[in-house]
């Protein structure tokens, strides 16, 4: 297998990483770099729990993406949400609302919500379940998480949103 | 009551911050110096056969490959996953229930698709798992059995020698006559019923699907103990199963209890910390860590029992339920596991439910070639539920009786036989659940509403009730213990064995310890460590709060009167004049402080307003107990010597049940056989919410496992008994689309026996969802169905051969 030379920038820090081509970007942040705040919940796209933002905006499923194809990409995991010491105010409204129970969906859930709210900073309730298709709960039935995203929607700023894209200038 | 600081506020939960920011650390998260990679290699093209031939040779060529593990190369020991071993006495279990250990770590009978055959240990996961692609394996395929029925005629190969006809387990004849618990004489009650409603109904096999993977760590290390970091739901009673099966002292195994990513009874007992353990065995003074993949978890993991489940009822005119007729054959699976605790304890939730003249109820289960059933939050309760409410809905129709107004008659009462006969209610407000469920979902207006429907949408309307356990006793041994141990600055830690699968039991445990000792639980630390912490049968049963939560209040209460017997020496005040108020022993016969002052209540300690001399502060207390000096000038010591400990070996002497009303609207497409569940109301007996917040979450969250076995999920095999359903895609669960509005509420009568007055509620979710939908479909429609899940397929096969009502 060839190996290739690629540029990460992770949460703001930027790594250098020699990977097999055929590596997925999990593999590479969580066994390479030990991020592992990025989860492993399926290894087929099927649950979200590894879900990460890039140039915060998208959100992809980090076990169906190849690293190399994320060379000299922005990407954020939930370890880079917080600024300052603070909470994030889309990782506050998970704690406020209860949206969190085995806590292994939630790092996808939160980043799938910054890049619902990066696109949408209003959504509706319909548009909210509709975005969070694709990452999957079992603990909390959803309720929980939709009300979630409907408060960090409300208390967001413009300045939040972009702050959820680690990288951006 | 109003006076309580904690019990009864939505306080976050203690480790929402710490999952929120990703920093938890789950199993698969723990990184060792030296660490290795196991790799449970497990037979994929056969769900019943002989391993004729095993060649690790090619495997073990691979560089970077450590060791290679057949069945001969580790323990041969046999074992049993379950832990009904562990939680009722070894004449009842062994000989009265038949319990038996039939597992193997590597086997060379595969009993299941995914039986594990060998192990690999390598430098890397990828080059474990290139191995495990190189292991030869030639199989003589035996004959594949999917069901009881199968697994039980004439002839049929024989699982094991001690299950003749591959009946895994039936209720004892010792125990119970005939093989069959209950009361009264049912056939003579049947035969004074003016209806009698019978059908039988099959209930799927469903998967707990928590999201985190099985993994774990272990690490034989140079002492000589056996490590294991492992997200178990029951801690204690896993380390005792490693201990015994690798022969070692309990004291030589530590047991890590990592943070849980859902269990829902999945990881109740062990699941692969054998295979996971053998290899570090195998590889001493290195860690080995085995993350198994999404895949194996379906078919090496056990899962709800699905089965056969027949009821016959009698019904006079006016409704009374004269007799009730009851059997469950269920599919075991591959392994005895759960045999006995499922098909038992189904029909509890039979006989305690309602007044029936007459019951009687038989349970057994018999071998398949599925992979193995076992604990599934409910135990046994949804399947019940999902023939019991809709045999009671059929005959309300029949009789035209309310089947609100038919549930409020016949349910039992505070004082009737619980659940386990001859166990007495301690509480309940069934009757309360009901009309507050029936209100908020509009019960009356709609039942009328959709008695007369056309067009291609029909709606639906649909109640159930459940009954559940706070802890299995006196089935089951319940036992928590508790320690508290206050520092020298007054702030406390908890040492318990108790996990938290997400629920929040650490947070009400916390709680409960916060309001008992007065303190903030900022100060509390809860210390979850199986070399410190004394028994804990583990997370089950609904068990965390009420049994967990009793033990923490005795170990409180215990400090607190210590800290009121060192008072009461210092003081010169008898122990029963004094109380523990605002952190400090004071005098009950001082004036109490005004109403609102509570913000500045040292202060008016400061200023005298209760009298000095009359209080010590619980800091004073506990730092002279650490820091005793002897004064070098007169030789006196300050104080009383002696750190402060409470303890708690907690038995609780009751299970106060709770029990639930839930009410289901539906809409039905009859030309796609589509529904859409447009709202849920769940109406719950909580006694008292620790955290109501944490109550309600149970009860949505618990709703959507109860939807997707009503609705959506099944495991499925081919002719062959290979799973069809090993993903998230091809196993529906319902998505945040498919979610109904659920409403949620908590009636709160504290119960008389319990700690705080609190019932459970972990179980209750998954249970009432499913009888109240089938039965809000059956509203819709007029046609009831047996068969769960009820998918469209069956919806539009039933209107085609029935019609519509």
């Amino acid at each position: 297998m060839k190996n290739r030379l690629i540029t990460l920038s992770v949460n703001g820090r930027n790594y250098r990483l020699n990977v097999e081509v055929n590596r997925t970007l999990l593999q590479a942040l969580r066994d390479d770099l030990k991020l592992v705040d990025v989860k492993y919940g399926c290894g087929s796209g099927e649950c979200g729990g590894c879900s990460v933002l890039v140039e915060g905006r998208e959100c992809i499923n980090s076990c169906l993406t190849l690293a190399v194809e994320m060379e000299g990409r922005n990407i954020t995991t939930i370890g880079g949400m917080m600024r300052k010491g603070e909470l994030h105010p889309i990782q506050q409204a998970f704690i406020d609302e209860g949206a969190i129970q085995c806590g292994f969906c939630t790092p996808g859930m939160v980043m799938k919500t910054a890049s619902i709210l990066a696109k949408n900073p209003c959504p509706s309730e319909d548009e909210i379940r509709r975005g969070l298709e694709g990452n999957i709960c079992r603990c909390t039935g959803y309720e929980n998480i939709v009300r979630a995203v409907q408060t960090a929607s409300r208390v967001m700023h413009e300045s939040d949103i972009q702050a959820a894209g680690g990288a951006r200038p | 009551m109003s006076e309580m600081t904690y019990i009864g506020k939505s306080v976050p939960k203690v480790d929402a911050r710490e999952k929120v920011t990703g920093q938890v650390i789950y199993a698969a998260e723990v990184h060792l110096p030296n660490m290795l990679y196991g790799k449970i290699v497990r037979c994929w093209e056969h769900s019943h056969a002989r391993v004729t031939h095993l060649d690790l040779s090619e495997a073990a060529k691979v560089p970077g490959v450590v060791k290679v593990l057949g069945p001969g190369d580790v323990t041969r020991k046999l074992y049993n996953t379950g832990v009904l071993d562990l939680m009722v006495p070894e004449d009842m279990g062994k000989h009265l229930l038949g319990d038996i250990e039939d597992q193997r770590i590597f086997t060379d009978h595969v009993r299941h698709q995914g039986d594990a055959i060998c192990g690999i240990i390598a430098e890397s996961e990828e080059i474990a798992e290139q191995a495990a692609r190189k292991v030869i394996a030639l199989y003589e395929p035996l004959p594949v059995y999917l069901t009881a029925a199968e697994s039980s005629q004439p002839g049929a190969f024989q699982f094991d020698e001690r299950k003749p006809g591959n009946m895994a387990f039936q209720l004892p004849e010792q125990m119970f006559p005939n093989n069959a618990y209950g009361w009264g004489d049912v056939d003579a009650e049947m035969a004074t019923a003016d209806l009698i409603i019978e059908d039988t109904f099959y209930v799927p096999k469903v998967k707990q699907c928590q999201l985190e993977p099985h993994a774990y760590v272990a690490f034989y290390d140079q002492s000589g103990r056996l490590n294991c970091w492992t997200s178990t739901q029951m801690p204690k009673c896993v380390h005792n199963k490693l201990a015994r099966l690798f022969e070692l002292p309990i004291s030589r195994v530590n047991l890590v209890s990592t943070t849980i990513g859902g269990g829902f009874g999945g990881r109740l007992g062990m699941v692969f910390e054998p295979e996971t353990c053998a290899m570090a065995m195998a590889v001493p003074g290195h860690p080995v860590k085995v993350q198994s993949a999404r895949e194996e978890d379906w078919v090496a993991s056990e899962s709800r029992h699905p089965g056969k489940y027949r009821l016959k009822m009698g019904f006079k005119n006016d409704g009374t339920p004269v007799a009730a007729d009851a059997h469950f054959t269920s599919d075991a699976g591959a392994y005895f596991s759960h045999s006995s605790g499922v098909p038992f304890t189904a029909g509890s939730w039979l006989t305690g439910m309602y007044k029936y003249n007459a019951v009687r109820y038989k349970g057994d289960c018999y071998y398949t070639n599925q992979a193995p059933s076992g604990a599934f939050r409910g135990y046994g309760n949804p399947q019940t539920n999902f023939v019991l409410e809709q045999i009671v809905d059929q005959a309300c129709l029949k009789l035209n009786i309310d089947p609100v107004e038919w549930r409020k008659r016949w349910h039992k009462q505070v004082g009737d036989d619980g659940w386990c006969i001859g166990f007495p209610y301690s509480s309940c407000s069934l009757d309360e659940c009901l009309d507050r469920g029936a209100e908020a979902i509009g019960w009356k207006e709609k039942r009328a509403r959709y008695a007369t429907q056309s067009g291609t949408k029909r709606r639906g309307i649909g109640v159930s009730v459940m009954n559940h356990t706070s802890g299995a006793m006196p089935m089951l041994l319940e036992h928590t213990t508790c320690t508290v141990k206050m520092n020298e600055d007054a702030s406390a830690v908890i040492t318990i064995a108790c996990s938290d699968l997400g629920q929040g039991s650490h947070t009400v445990l916390k709680q409960i310890a916060a309001e008992t000792l007065g303190m903030p639980m900022e100060e509390i630390h809860l210390l979850v460590n199986m070399d410190a912490a004394g028994f804990d049968i583990g997370s089950h049963a609904s068990r965390t709060t009420y049994v967990g939560g009793g033990a923490v209040l005795k170990a409180c209460e215990d400090v607190k009167r210590q800290l009121i017997g060192r008072a009461s020496t210092r003081l010169g005040i008898p122990v029963e004049e004094l109380e523990i108020r605002d952190r400090h022993v004071v005098s009950k016969n001082k004036p109490r402080r005004p109403e609102g002052a509570i913000e500045d209540a040292a202060d008016h300690l400061r200023n005298n307003v209760w009298g000095v001399g009359a209080s010590m502060s619980i800091k004073e207390i506990c730092n002279v107990g650490v820091y005793h000096f002897v004064n070098p000038m007169n030789g006196e010591a300050n104080g009383i010597p002696g750190q402060i400990q409470g303890y708690a070996s907690y038995f609780p002497s009751h299970n106060s049940p709770p029990f639930g009303a839930c009410f289901a609207e539906v809409e039905v497409d009859i030309e796609t056989g589509q529904v859409q569940v447009l709202e849920l109301v769940m109406a719950h007996d909580i006694g008292r919410a620790i955290n109501p917040k944490a109550v309600a979450g149970q009860l949505v969250g618990g709703s959507h496992q109860a939807l997707g076995m009503a609705l959506t999920e099944e495991i499925h095999y081919n002719a062959k008994g290979l799973c069809l359903t090993n993903s998230f895609t091809d196993y529906k669960m319902f998505g945040p689309l498919d979610m109904p509005k659920v409403t949620t509420i908590l009636v709160e009568n504290p119960d008389p026996v319990a700690p705080y007055g609190l019932k459970s509620v972990g179980e209750a979710g998954p249970v009432n969802p499913v009888g109240a939908t089938a039965n809000a479909i059956s509203n819709a429609l007029g046609i009831m169905f047996t068969e769960a899940p009820i998918t469209p397929e069956k919806i539009l096969l039933a209107i085609a051969a029935q019609g519509l009502a």
